[in-house]
């Protein structure tokens, strides 16, 4: 039961979805919908988990006053203060000090990681764009037309003719390749989706293959 | 041996160097020339031909890292929108910041102009569950909010009324970051028929070129680049965007501004690249000798 | 009659028949009104189609009866010839009449219904997609049967897994801790349950080796589905005393706020081995240059493409897409495994073929591969 329940549950839950993609009939529909619903709730459900976890390990950092357990402290703070001016916001979060605390602290820290990508880039192409071989040429030179058709400059120095070859690379090679990319990927996804249902593939639930 | 060094230089000269080219532009605004292309002109056309009997919906579906990328791209559609009296529906499908964005942007860009909430726009907020509010609306937006922002109730207001579903909109506009782009692309487009275009972040963007080519998107706004045609294209149309974006505090948060810094970072890493590879180059013809 | 009266006269006419704004005296020719349910669908919607050459303006009216009580419900171009009620209620019976001003009258077209609303069973313009699910049900099958029987498959080498082993061990070497990222998505996402497939696999290796292992995670789910996984590795190496609840850890649910944790943990510790498998944002770069800077051996996975290149630039190694979903099959070489994957590349190449032919018939004008494969 403890193994052959859990393995119902997703032949059930996997092969629903994939019925009602066919079959639109109202009963259907609704029972599909109230499905996404229930995920909905059940991911709800598994974050408390997830904050019991995160507080717990810190409150142990704190009491052992290990290496960086001032840092704890400012989590837990931070958890603390923002869930409940959340909370109190409502379900739109409309609480005034919750949006003070979200667009002067929260979104200007996630603008300052999501801009270290800019530093990372260039460490990055510098490392890796070496002419070693005729590949890693051809990747090479259409790295660099895509990177100067994105700027005014390529059209400035190549009498307009940058910003067309930029986009030729990126709508017929680019594109192609990704498609390539995708189809293989949802096949490989598709396959990896029918052992799960068919319950070969059982490792997510910390059991091994049939 | 010294060759060898160069060839390795240390990460930290190149960060150096890139945070000076990022900062030159911003403390004194070179003016760059834009180009629009093709994908972003899609979209201007398309918002060119509706007026004040139809209606564009706009989704938000990105947070604060996003911002610098998709704030500009959302301040230069909503403009064109407002200046063509075109009624406006904001939505919010991204559950991480996507409602925060729409009130700061639409809460700013509306009070440019001389508009009547819940006639002429409507901010709906945010509603959890991805795909399955996506694919309701195509039945009622007010079953599936049934309430604004606010929480005023949506059947009271006569946008809402007079724009049932998505047979009455006639472009979505989702400003996405993630997967949800996609899902407007493929999804809605191809259920519900309705015209989608695409504000993405630049390095989502080669994925959406697949969609522009089938056809299953009218236009794409592909990063900084693509924010700053369009605001290109919406000042050489029209005055009251031009004097708009010449006051100092818009000027400064424009994508024609930020595409100065682009420009500047990605000549340095070309410059890097290139003088990397020279280093190389040298350094293996000394090993043959 | 003079020039400009002649003038004047076409002028007037082309003013008449050219400008016509609603209201105006004209004729529409609306024909064949037809009310009928929307097929393929749950009942919500009614249909009703008719032809015209018009550019005017209609109002559509509906009613209960026959005889009376129309009211609008809409507007629509009348050379549209097509308009869907989404307001009806399954299994009532709507009747549907279209009409436009003519001067000071409004003028209407014959009846057309009674039209009920149902439900339907199928969607039929679906029937290729569930011709390609039966497919692929049926190749999976066939395939792992015959491997049940016995029968040796073969499947190629991909670098980024049979270099686990080494990275594992050289993690043992230096005494250092792995790394594993199991992607920033949640369960329902496939990507990152095939990177719980691998994540046990490593464990395993870190079990048997006596290496020290950390998996911070982004979601709630996959850290409780982590948790497990990684114990029953442990148990499953006959070392269930090594397990420690501390190494897998939940972080936080922001992308960048666990970027930003992630990397902090990178500099710190200066694990010898990453391991990012699964699905990635914008993060992935921030991930894999710190990575590198650290010095550790990185080996990515993920069939998020736009991402791909980032990985492939600062990892060094990456599995590709599908290479992702094969590893449970590749790591664990079982038969069965095995034979899904068979299947995966004998679809792969029907759909090779079926593109090829499309391609081919396409550019000599035939679009009947085209229309067979769009699917809505």
């Amino acid at each position: 039961m403890k193994r052959t329940l859990p393995l119902f549950l997703t032949f059930v839950v996997g092969m629903f979805p994939i019925f009602a993609f066919f079959v639109p009939h109202r009963a259907v529909s609704n029972l599909n919908q109230q499905l996404d619903t229930w995920l909905v709730i059940v991911a709800a459900f598994a974050l408390p988990l997830g904050v019991v976890n995160l507080v717990g390990s810190n409150i142990d950092k704190i009491k052992r006053k290990q290496r960086g357990w001032p840092y704890s402290v400012v989590l837990i703070a931070g958890l603390c203060i923002m869930a409940f001016y959340g909370i109190v916001g409502g379900e739109q979060g409309f609480h005034p000090y919750f949006q003070y605390m979200f667009v002067n602290m929260v979104s200007p820290l996630q603008a300052t990681m999501f801009s270290l990508l800019a530093f990372y880039v260039a460490s990055a192409a510098y490392r890796a764009f070496r002419a070693r071989n005729i590949e890693a040429t051809v990747l090479l030179a259409a790295a660099i037309i895509v990177m100067m058709g994105r700027i005014p400059f390529g059209d400035m120095l190549t009498g307009g003719k940058m910003t067309p070859i930029s986009e030729w690379i990126m709508t017929k090679p680019n594109a192609a390749a990704q498609r390539g990319i995708i189809i293989g990927a949802a096949l490989g996804a598709a396959s990896m989706q029918i052992r799960v249902i068919l319950g070969i593939e059982r490792t997510y639930l910390g059991k091994g293959q049939e | 041996m010294k060759v060898e060094k160069l060839l390795y230089i240390d990460r930290r000269i190149i960060y150096l160097l890139v945070a000076i080219g990022a900062l030159i532009p911003i403390i004194r605004p070179i003016g760059l020339p834009v180009v629009p292309t093709s994908p972003v002109k899609g979209l201007f056309d398309k918002i060119e031909g509706l007026g004040p009997d139809d209606a564009v919906m706009i989704s938000f579906d990105y947070g604060p890292s996003s911002e610098p990328e998709l704030n500009p791209m959302a301040a230069a559609i909503l403009r064109h929108l407002f200046i063509r009296r075109i009624r406006v529906i904001v939505v919010a499908i991204f559950p991480l910041g996507g409602v925060s964005m729409a009130i700061q942007e639409v809460g700013r860009v509306s009070k440019e102009f001389d508009l009547e909430y819940g006639v002429d726009f409507v901010n709906l907020g945010y509603k959890d569950g991805g795909q399955a509010p996506m694919k309701a609306m195509g039945v009622s937006i007010q079953d599936v909010f049934p309430a604004d922002v606010d929480g005023r109730p949506t059947r009271d207001m006569p946008l809402i009324q007079e724009v049932k579903n998505y047979e009455d909109i006639d472009v979505v506009i989702s400003l996405a970051t993630g997967v949800i782009g996609e899902w407007w692309a493929n999804l809605i487009n191809a259920q519900f028929g309705v015209d989608v275009a695409v504000g993405c972040t630049a390095v989502s963007a080669p994925k959406y070129y697949a969609y522009l080519r089938s056809g299953q998107m009218i236009g794409l706004l592909g990063g900084l680049k693509g924010a700053s045609e369009y605001e290109k294209l919406l000042i050489d149309r029209y005055p009251k965007a031009r004097e708009l974006y010449a006051r100092p505090d818009e000027a400064k948060r424009s994508a024609m501004t930020g595409m100065d810094v682009q420009s500047i970072v990605h000549i340095i890493i070309i410059a890097f690249i290139i003088f990397g590879n020279t280093m190389y180059f040298i350094l293996r013809r000394s090993q043959r000798r | 009659m003079r020039f400009w009266h002649v003038m004047l006269l076409i002028g007037l006419s082309w003013l008449c028949f050219t400008l016509t704004p609603i209201g105006w005296v004209h004729a529409i020719d609306i024909e064949g009104l037809v009310a009928q349910d929307t097929p393929s669908d749950g009942g919500q919607s009614i249909d009703l189609r008719w032809t015209s050459s018009s550019l005017n303006r209609v109002i559509i009216l509906r009613s209960t009866s026959r005889d009376s009580g129309f009211t609008v419900i809409g507007e629509a171009i009348a050379s549209d010839g097509a308009y869907t009620d989404f307001s009806v209620v399954e299994g009532k019976q709507y009747f549907y009449r279209l009409g436009w001003l003519s001067g000071e009258d409004t003028v209407y077209t014959s009846i057309a219904g009674p039209a009920v609303a149902k439900s339907n069973w199928f969607r039929k313009h679906r029937l290729n997609a569930l011709v390609t699910t039966v497919l692929m049900f049926v190749l999976v099958v066939t395939f792992v049967n015959k491997a049940k029987q016995g029968k040796p498959l073969y499947i190629r080498r991909i670098s980024g897994l049979s270099a686990i082993d080494e990275a594992v061990g050289r993690a043992t070497e230096m005494g250092k801790k792995i790394l594993y990222i199991p992607g920033i998505l949640s369960l329902s996402e496939i990507q990152t349950i095939a990177s719980l497939s691998i994540l046990k696999h490593i464990a395993k290796l870190t079990a048997i080796y006596g290496t020290d292992i950390e998996v911070p995670n982004k979601d709630p789910l996959v850290f409780s589905a982590a948790r497990e996984t990684v114990r029953e590795a442990y148990l499953e190496a006959g070392k269930p005393d090594q397990y420690r609840e501390e190494m897998v850890s939940y972080l936080t649910y922001d992308q960048f706020a666990y970027a930003a944790s992630v990397t902090a943990k990178m500099v710190r510790e200066r694990p010898a081995t990453n391991f990012f498998i699964g699905s990635f944002f914008a993060e992935s770069l921030i991930l894999a240059e710190t990575g590198q800077g650290v010095g550790a051996i990185q080996i990515a996975g993920t069939a998020d493409i736009p991402q791909l290149p980032f990985f492939v630039t600062a990892c060094d190694y990456t599995l590709l897409g599908e290479e992702l979903f094969a590893a449970s099959a590749y790591l664990s070489r079982e038969p069965v495994l095995l034979g899904s994957i068979k299947a995966q590349d004998v679809m792969k190449a029907i759909i090779m073929v079926v593109i090829g032919t499309g391609i081919v018939t396409y550019a000599f004008g035939s679009e009947f591969i085209r229309n067979l494969l769009l699917s809505r």
